[in-house]
């Protein structure tokens, strides 16, 4: 079904603009290399960056805030990192997430749900480095590629 | 002689751009209450015919001695009005000019508020231009010779149409040939003439035409005077060939045991310690590179001046000094192209096979380092090609703007591949940019000969293989944004089309010449649309990339405007001088020579006998720096007194 232009919130880009972080928001050409160095985007095809901030451009403020995509960011910040015009989309996304909740979107022990499921991956993540690091102390060289795919445990991690 | 001032007062609406925000008419309203203001009008556009026959008639109906226009900026029509104050038999330095435009109405929302400041600025105008003086206007001769730096397309088209005309001119090149990176490429867009073909014929030209003075492995040292009259310092820096005896056989070139990377062939070839870059140089006489010369370095060889028949060797040979005089100078010092192994993701250096777009150029040149073969390191043919274009342009985290070319460059390659070996092409792009004439036709013929696009900018090139199928293959990972999908592209060349940058010494050349530069380093225009080949020094003219990025036809038809440029000021003969000047009141110099020390346009002499300094009035451009540094308050700028200055600040605060 065709999307109706004017029952869009087209001052929806401006509300996220003024979030911190969201300043360069507008400037976005949709080169997708966001999408492409994305981690999520590789597992899960649903998730789009780029079409995230399209459809924030377009004003689809209904359909971004309530959507489940939203919560799929691992913050990572890979995209922030390539992207050519200085779009912070991993700013972006708190600044949606905060929106989403500030408004309604999601219940509020949703969002207490998703804190602690951060706070608890970062101490994951802390204690994860440290044991390798632990183990690894008594060599001088310390090789970070070889930490991060220890850490990771899979493929070779490219630095 | 004195006589009370009768001012005339004209508000241009600039058509909606300034009565869009200004109350015009109340402003010219407030005009006429100030003193001695004779007249005061508003109109739609003072710088029309009907605008400034608007101005002459009442200055001869109202017998006026002062004009003020508040319109736009004064680099804009300040010269338009001077000339209309003339025309009706006032001296041009009895106008002022207040700025409604770009320092009011451009920057203000509020109605009332701009029309207030309107009315300041007007009135400190009015205040101004009452203590005005008549300047006279001062002209210099022009110097007929004109000195070209930079020896490819552009300061080859700039001599020959000035030459043409029998003006002599001095063409200075750093490298050891003319052509510049034009001589690299193989084939042009979007007609897909060869670039030899078309370009060799001017290169023998300015290499034998009598009104060229031809200077290859040269450099310009030092630059002084000013429009009309300058003076340069040229290192023509020792070739250890004697040019005269030299008969260009190149057995030198063939004997010669020392190899180096060849700079013309971007490294994918060797040239020779004594070399001419490439075949069809011009002068066809080698230079011998100290650098990496086994006699320079180890004391003995000498092998090129046993086989030299015509015993041109000549090891004692120095660099030489020559002066120029020469009235105008054209800076065509063209572009290097960025380094893009320092975005990693794309694996140039790291990966076999990753290409820049200079390489692949060379690659495929039928007189490259390949014969024109296109192939993988390993020697057999790719069957498909990656080109990935905006590599460090478009991009904040390298260069902000479009380089222009690589566009219509990448589609020409894609018919390149096609036709010689008949791959599969990739285009990997952000926007398609097919702007030029014949540009967007060239675009089409490409789409039908069966190019793939994907719209998307690539996050990485790697060797990873994560199926069978891309094992041994580079893949592109890229989301293809028309799809919304993440695709990984398995190919067996990747092409990098890297930014087109400001050469590593532009800054050091934008100070030898007095140009500026913009945010982006390439050297400033006076004004993008209306004055695109000159520079804020007059007589200095910038032509082809060292301005911007662009094609071959901008910069032919930028070195053709640049060369008429030079030709009207030649065929003038004669140049007006700003009048507005440093004057020295001898009486108060002390001699410090503070001024001479900060004058950037070395325009401030001593006078050892007079111990007084003096200020030459060709070279000075009132930028007033001295007034405000000269310790015994003895300089003042004709046109910027301190009288009219606090009487124009008087003007805005009351």
């Amino acid at each position: 079904m065709a999307i109706v232009l004017n029952e869009l919130d087209s001052k929806f880009k401006y509300e996220v603009a003024e979030e911190p972080g969201g300043e360069n928001l507008k400037r976005c050409f949709a080169c997708g290399i966001c999408t492409a160095s994305c981690p999520v985007s590789d597992i899960d095809s649903e998730y789009n960056p780029r079409k995230i901030i399209h459809m924030v451009l377009l004003g689809m403020k209904k359909e971004v805030l309530s959507s489940n995509l939203l919560w799929l960011c691992t913050q990572c910040y890979t995209c922030q990192e390539h992207c050519p015009q200085n779009v912070k989309f991993s700013d972006v996304v708190k600044a949606l997430r905060n929106m989403a909740v500030r408004e309604g979107y999601v219940h509020p022990s949703f969002a207490e749900r998703v804190r602690e499921i951060d706070v608890f991956s970062q101490k994951l993540r802390h204690r994860m480095v440290l044991s390798v690091v632990d183990k690894k102390a008594e060599e001088i060289k310390v090789d970070l590629a070889k930490l991060a795919e220890e850490a990771v445990g899979k493929e070779k991690v490219e630095i | 002689m004195w006589s009370e001032p009768r001012i005339g007062v004209y508000i241009c609406h600039c058509g909606s751009n300034i009565a869009n925000t200004v109350d015009v008419e109340q402003v010219a309203r407030f005009a006429r209450s100030l003193d001695c203001v004779v007249v005061a009008r508003d109109y739609s556009f003072m710088c029309s015919d009907p605008g400034q026959e608007l101005i002459k008639k009442d200055i001869s109906d109202f017998q006026l001695n002062r004009v003020v226009v508040a319109s736009c900026s004064p680099t804009m029509h300040e010269p338009t009005f001077r000339r209309v104050c003339q025309e009706a038999g006032i001296n041009p330095y009895l106008f002022e000019m207040a700025n409604i435009r770009e320092h009011c109405s451009w920057v203000t929302e509020n109605k009332q508020e701009a029309t207030e400041k309107a009315k300041d600025l007007v009135s400190a105008a009015v205040n101004r231009v009452y203590y005005h003086q008549p300047l006279a206007l001062k002209e210099a001769p022009i110097n007929p010779d004109t000195l070209i730096v930079g020896g490819g397309i552009a300061g080859i088209q700039a001599a020959l149409e000035i030459a043409d005309s029998e003006h002599k001119v001095y063409l200075v090149e750093r490298t050891p040939s003319v052509g510049g990176h034009m001589s690299q490429l193989d084939k042009t867009f979007p007609t897909l003439d060869c670039s030899s073909c078309i370009l060799t014929p001017k290169m023998t030209l300015v290499g034998s035409h009598p009104y060229i003075e031809l200077m290859t492995y040269s450099e310009v040292e030092e630059v002084s005077g000013f429009i009309g009259n300058f003076k340069v310092k040229v290192r023509k820096k020792a070739r250890y060939i004697d040019e005269d005896k030299c008969t260009g056989c190149g057995l030198c070139q063939e004997k010669c045991p020392a190899k180096t990377d060849s700079e013309f062939e971007a490294g994918m070839g060797k040239r020779k310690a004594v070399y001419t870059p490439f075949p069809q140089a011009v002068p066809n006489t080698p230079v011998i590179d100290r650098e990496h010369c086994v006699y320079f370095l180890k004391g003995k060889c000498r092998l090129c001046e046993k086989v030299c028949e015509a015993q041109a060797i000549d090891f004692e040979q120095v660099d030489e000094f020559v002066e120029l005089e020469v009235g105008s100078i054209i800076v065509a010092t063209g572009y290097s192209l960025s380094d893009p192994s320092d975005i990693y993701q794309y694996g140039y250096k790291k990966l076999d096979n990753v290409l820049t777009s200079l390489e692949f150029e060379r690659m495929v040149s039928s007189f490259g380092p390949t014969d024109g073969d296109i192939k993988l390191k390993d020697g057999s043919v790719p069957q498909s090609v990656a080109i990935i274009h905006c590599v460090g342009s478009r991009d904040k985290n390298y260069h902000e703007y479009c380089s222009r070319v690589c566009c219509m460059y990448a589609l020409k390659y894609s018919h390149l591949i096609k036709e010689k070996i008949d791959a599969e092409v990739y285009q990997m792009y952000i926007d398609m940019r097919c702007f030029g004439k014949g540009y967007e036709e060239f675009y089409k013929r490409i789409s039908d000969e069966g190019v793939n696009f994907i719209r998307g900018k690539p996050s990485r090139v790697t060797d990873r293989a994560i199926t069978e199928e891309e094992k041994g293959k580079l893949i592109v990972v890229t989301e293809d944004t028309l799809l919304g999908r993440l695709i990984r592209v398995p190919v067996d060349m990747v092409i990098l089309c890297p930014a087109m940058e400001p050469q590593a010494d532009a800054e050091a050349v934008s100070r030898m010449f007095n140009i500026n530069r913009g945010a982006d380093g390439f050297f400033m225009e006076r004004h993008p649309k209306l004055d695109p080949v000159a520079t804020t020094t007059d007589g200095v003219f910038v032509v082809g990339c060292c301005q911007g990025p662009k094609d071959i036809p901008d910069t032919v038809a930028q070195a053709s405007a640049a060369a008429s440029r030079v030709l009207a000021m030649i065929s003038k003969g004669k140049t007006e001088i700003e009048a507005a000047t440093a004057v020295i009141d001898e009486r108060n110099c002390s001699g410090c020579q503070f001024c001479k020390l900060i004058c950037p346009y070395s325009a401030i002499s001593f006078d050892e006998e007079k111990e007084v300094c003096q200020v030459n009035e060709t070279l000075c451009k009132g930028c007033g720096t001295c007034v405000g540094a000269c310790p015994s308050d003895a300089i003042s700028l004709s046109h910027f007194t301190n009288e009219q200055i606090l009487a124009q600040m008087e003007g805005l605060l009351v």
